[in-house]
């Protein structure tokens, strides 16, 4: 059976002020679903909530209104092993790729970190780390350098192939080539094209760039005041 | 003017510019000539990393003390690579202006944006406080930016706004060339594009030269005349704009226009090289879908029969 990431009614308000507070609402009753081998894109001005939603919906932040289900369950209400699942299912790439790593660690020990969270043993981790290098079309040579001393498209394929070892079903990609060049853009657009078509990925595809969301999505939304609409 | 007939006013002659790092030799520009003619907007387009920026400060004399340059930049008849700074200080800004690609960072948040444009017109004209002021409020006018924007200071406006002071500074001097360095990059679309209506006003309404400096081809496609495009640190392709984008010689050109929206964002094969260890022969040679035998020997800039003076076209490729 397909599994589904599902809002249903979100909407997020943030205070500020100590003394006098003051409100300002970012998303408003808002409901989509992201399903399976689908790219739903979200286009928007900066400071619509885009990338609010996407952490909403990734768990990393909390609406204060409405819900997120995974396979059904508010995520919520999970418990804790579920939640663990969730986290591992529902990932996150966001459009700063050096930020995305460590920049004390090399390649190689980036790689490693998410490895043994994985519990796996320590024997196959060279050979693990050299076929998600592979995955992704990088060079072996990578590994030994830090991510200051690679290219913006190669460290954010080094961060989305972590994000594959968790073995996702649906990627929130927040602007992931916008940093990037025209040719590495291309290059990073193929390879999230391939990697849908061979995982079944679903992606919730965030971005300004509208002819890379045309280009992606089966279907588009744009966010404008806190609300969002079908693209026309 | 007929683009043939117009005169060249900046040559640059063979510059080559290398940093000594602790891991290497990085060759930034290699062998980079070109030249820009008045009145025309030479576009200098490549990928990040390729070269595009050093090209543009080393013809300011702006770069790290740890960078060897060795070539010619020749301005009014003088090699200005051989200036010293007191005569730079006076080229920069009155006749060579730069746009940077961060304009909030470019200008000073403490300083009100009217002071920021009027400075100029103090330091290299004399012109006392007032005056300068009113006159660089008459500047930000024509940008459009009118009422009280010159007593605003610049963490009140937007990018774009920024953008446009730092154009409008850039422009008060009436400078012979303006280099724009990536003017629009960090923006989002729809602020890229007034920046690019900005650049374009200022080309028709100034008469200066423009070298743009960019990795947006659509912002070349738009504005420019001519474009040049680097690889690697050197230049592999150069021609009129209709030529470059229509009729691409060099495979790594047509490669790059194949990764455009309208092309269905086709992938070049590979990655960009590495400056430090970078291929022998032709540098895009490795990724080249063309490539033969010859390819690893390096390859001359030539000039393509049949064609001269600002429409002349150039390939670095031994398949012209």
């Amino acid at each position: 059976m397909l599994a589904s990431l599902k809002a249903v009614g979100i909407g997020k308000v943030y205070e500020s002020g100590l003394i006098f507070k003051s409100q300002k609402t970012i998303l408003q009753n808002i409901s989509l679903e992201l399903e399976e081998g689908q790219t739903l894109g979200l286009m928007g001005v900066s400071g619509s909530g885009k990338t609010t939603l996407g952490k909403i919906l990734a768990g990393l932040e909390r609406p204060t209104a409405g819900r997120v289900l995974f396979g059904g369950k508010d995520i919520q209400r999970l418990h804790k092993k579920e939640f663990t699942l969730f986290r591992r299912q529902v990932q996150m790439v966001f459009q700063d790729p050096e930020g995305s790593l460590n920049p004390r660690k090399s390649i190689e020990e980036a790689i490693h970190d998410v490895l043994g969270l994985l519990k796996i043993p320590k024997g196959e981790w060279r050979e693990r780390s050299l076929d998600l290098l592979e995955t992704m079309g990088l060079s072996d040579e990578l590994l030994c350098r830090y991510p200051g001393q690679i290219s913006g498209g190669q460290n954010q394929r080094v961060a989305l192939g972590r994000v594959l070892l968790l073995n996702p079903r649906f990627m929130i990609l927040d602007e992931p080539t916008s940093a990037l060049d025209l040719s590495v853009q291309a290059q990073m657009l193929s390879l999230l094209k391939d990697l849908q078509r061979d995982r079944g990925l679903g992606y919730l595809l965030i971005s300004h760039q509208s002819d890379v969301v045309k280009y992606m999505a089966h279907e588009i939304f744009i966010l404008e005041e806190g609300r969002m609409k079908p693209m026309s | 003017m007929s683009s043939s007939k117009k005169r060249p006013i900046l040559g640059v002659d063979e510059l080559s510019v290398s940093f000594q790092t602790s891991l290497g030799e990085v060759l930034a520009a290699d062998e980079v000539s070109f030249r820009l003619h008045e009145d025309e907007t030479l576009a200098l387009v490549g990928e990040t990393g390729c070269g595009k920026s050093v090209v543009a400060s080393s013809i300011l004399q702006l770069l790290p003390k740890n960078a060897e340059v060795h070539g010619q930049v020749v301005f009014e008849g003088r090699d200005i690579l051989r200036s010293d700074e007191r005569e730079m200080s006076h080229i920069r800004g009155s006749k060579i202006a730069v746009i940077f690609q961060n304009p909030s960072m470019s200008l000073n948040p403490i300083i009100r944006v009217g002071e920021q444009v009027a400075e100029p017109l103090q330091v290299h004209r004399g012109i006392p406080r007032h005056r300068s002021v009113q006159m660089a409020l008459d500047h930000l006018n024509r940008m459009g930016l009118r009422g009280d924007t010159a007593i605003m200071y610049p963490f009140q406006f937007s990018g774009g706004m920024n953008q446009r002071v730092m154009i409008a500074t850039s422009m008060i001097l009436s400078p012979q060339i303006i280099i724009a360095d990536e003017p629009t990059k960090g923006l989002d679309d729809a602020l890229a594009r007034d920046v690019v209506s900005e650049v374009m006003k200022i080309r028709d309404s100034s008469g200066a030269a423009l070298l743009l400096i960019t990795h947006d081809l659509q912002m070349a496609r738009d504005v420019s005349d001519r474009v040049a495009v680097m690889y690697c640190g050197q230049i592999v392709e150069m021609g009129s704009r209709d030529d470059i984008f229509e009729n691409p010689q060099h495979p790594y050109t047509a490669a790059l226009l194949n990764c455009l929206p309208e092309k269905g964002f086709q992938p070049i094969p590979g990655s960009s090289p590495s400056m430090i260890h970078s291929p022998d022969g032709c540098k895009f040679h490795p990724r080249c879908q063309k490539r033969f035998e010859r390819c690893r020997l390096r390859p001359p800039m030539e000039v393509l029969a049949g064609t001269k003076g600002a429409s002349e076209r150039q390939v670095r490729c031994w398949l012209r």
